[in-house]
């Protein structure tokens, strides 16, 4: 469930590299590819969903915000599961994602794992704080989306929970 | 200097920052909230990070999400644009205690301006005439009347948590007194959270001139001249212009020499603007705003100078690299408000953005976001471009401002526009014979 997003809204330009890009993008697990060549600038970003029914999302707008959602629907494809899984877990805050408590130590859980319901499935670290983010509901790791460390955005998702 | 800055607001601002971190060679992080993830400011910007839900409460405003993009991209400053989070002393604060710059003024200053009550007090201590008015708070319907004879009616009542017009009322004469105190006191309540008003003199047709200032928080300060920003809607500027038409050179320099001589004494830091009503060649303080302006390119225009670049030059620890002096003013500068708005009603038109086509030519300037192809977010402001145009005399200036306009197309939305076409036939715009009040009876009129 890549996006492509050229900077260019150019037509014509070679959709390999865009389809080559969102493999890679996969393969590696980040969430966002920047290349530039001979003038071309590329960028392929994980897409970001946007809920019908958004915690947050001001009531006065919902109209157009059910209608974004249906937009950035159709304009997915489905290649990446984590985007639509219902058991995708994401980010609620911007943050460094860390698989275990501390640097060395085992980690909360592996894939393949049962967790319980509000077991702690990874920490994020903002501000200097550490957020245990709760298991949403009890299940199986099927994936785990996020490596040790890594930068996560809002939003962004971190494990599937089957 | 900074390697990299992180520029916590949107739009056309979070553009002009960027701009000027490029040119001084600096690298730049976008932030966004999940409607702006394809906005023009994140897809020019080094890196972006999405940072919230599209209610800018959740995102714009979140400062621990903000620090935490900061930690995540390694940026060591942050610039807030205009808005959101760019006159929130706390913000600054907690910043700092990060180790990371904010590019401003000190979290003092902010918080003095902050609150008017204050802000009045620090003015007229630094010799900035003033508006008269009580010294504070009015405790009560019977100070109010006493105050009321002492200053002379009308007078206005004003929250002093307040801005953007709400918990203000005005009172004609002592029959008005305790409708209009009550009226202002329940609506600072409701609005800001406290209730305490206070009373100032009501100018009837005064012009909003206000003085650009600039220090470097290590005793030295300048002016930039004037903005006269008059034309308001709703206390909504809407178009600003340099230099006023009111004002002449020595009167200029009086009241420039005056601002500048007061900030230097604070030792105030970075930009920032100081309002003026003005009337019968006096001029009464408003407030303080501690940031960049939205209308700064007019300064730009007449100055030569990049505001934000010395923004953070300033920020990074540097002294001002001019003084009074170096600052020469030339020829005129005009901007106007495009807003994705009814230019009649004022109805806000968020949605598809079909075509742009942006004027050029010698002279113009366009600060915007906006591309075709865009959505525009309905969850923010409707500022969608700033037309900004030079021209050596006020009259090339005009003339220049209407073919510009005539060039501007956007289409998909409604914009504003067509008001400034309009505004373009009017006589009084013509020969800058217009105050605060102008432009709603203009309104009316039509």
């Amino acid at each position: 469930m890549s996006k492509a997003k050229p900077t260019s809204e150019r037509e014509g330009f070679d959709r390999e590299i865009i389809r080559e890009l969102a493999d890679l993008l996969n393969e590696t697990g980040l969430s966002e590819i920047e290349i530039e060549h001979e003038g071309l600038r590329v960028r392929v970003a994980r897409a970001i969903q946007v809920f019908q029914a958004g915690v947050g999302a001001p009531a006065t707008s919902l109209g157009s915000n059910a209608s974004e959602a249906l937009e950035t629907h159709a304009t997915q494809s489905a290649t990446r599961p984590a985007e639509i899984h219902p058991g995708t877990v994401r980010s609620p805050m911007v943050g460094t994602a860390y698989r275990a408590p501390a640097p060395g130590a085992q980690a909360f859980v592996e894939v393949g794992q049962e967790v319980k319901q509000g077991q702690t499935l990874l920490i994020i670290e903002a501000m200097k704080t550490m957020n245990p983010i709760p298991a949403p509901s009890s299940g199986r790791v099927r994936e785990i989306i996020v490596a040790d460390a890594q930068p996560v955005e809002y939003d962004e998702p971190l494990m599937i929970i089957e | 200097m900074f390697d990299k800055i992180l520029i916590a607001n949107r739009g056309e601002i979070a553009l002009r920052v960027l701009r000027a971190c490029r040119e001084l060679g600096i690298s730049t992080v976008a932030v966004h909230s999940t409607a702006d993830a394809n906005a023009m400011h994140v897809r020019l910007a080094d890196e972006s990070v999405c940072i919230g839900p599209p209610s800018a409460r959740d995102s714009y405003l979140n400062i621990p999400a903000i620090v935490a993009a900061c930690e995540i991209t390694g940026a060591e400053a942050v610039h807030p644009g205009y808005g959101f989070l760019a006159e929130n002393a706390r913000f600054a604060e907690i910043l700092a205690e990060h180790g990371i710059t904010f590019i401003g003024p000190s979290a003092e200053h902010i918080r003095m301006m902050g609150d008017k009550i204050e802000a009045k007090r620090t003015a007229q201590v630094l010799g900035i005439p003033v508006v008269p008015g009580s010294d504070g708070a009015v405790p009560d319907v019977a100070a109010a009347l006493r105050l009321g004879a002492e200053i002379g009616y009308p007078v206005l009542i004003k929250a002093s948590a307040g801005g953007g017009g709400r918990g203000m009322k005005v009172a004609r004469g002592p029959e008005d007194m305790e409708l209009a105190y009550r009226t202002a006191q329940s609506e600072a309540k409701s609005s800001f959270g406290d209730d305490a008003v206070y009373i100032e003199k009501f100018l009837g047709r005064p012009r909003h001139i206000e003085i650009q200032v600039f220090g470097d928080g290590q005793g030295h300060a300048v002016h930039l001249g004037e903005r006269d920003c008059s034309l308001q809607r709703r206390h909504q500027k809407v178009w600003e212009e340099a230099l006023s038409p009111a004002l002449n050179a020595s009167q200029r320099e009086q009241i420039g020499e005056r601002v500048a001589t007061a900030m230097a004494k604070l030792g105030y830091s970075g930009a920032g603007t100081v309002e003026f009503l003005y009337e019968s060649g006096e001029f009464y303080f408003i407030e303080m705003n501690t940031r960049l302006q939205v209308e700064h390119p007019v300064t730009e225009m007449i100055t030569g100078l990049d505001l934000v670049q010395e923004q953070i030059r300033v920020a990074a620890g540097a002294k001002l690299p001019f003084s009074q002096k170096d600052i020469t003013f030339s020829g005129h500068a005009i901007e106007c408000r495009i807003n994705a708005e009814n230019p009649r009603s004022f109805a806000p038109s968020p949605g598809l953005v079909d075509a742009v086509h942006v004027p050029g030519g010698l002279g113009v300037r366009v600060d915007s976001a906006l591309y075709a192809g865009y959505r525009i977010p309905p969850y923010y402001d409707s500022l969608i471009g700033k037309l900004i145009v030079f021209g050596k005399t006020r009259t090339e200036c005009l003339m220049r401002l209407r073919r510009a306009l005539g060039e501007y197309v956007i289409e998909g939305v409604e914009t504003t526009i067509p008001l400034f076409q309009e505004l373009l036939a009017d006589p009084d715009i013509i020969d800058g014979r217009y105050n605060i009040h102008w432009l709603e009876q203009f309104l009316s009129r039509a």
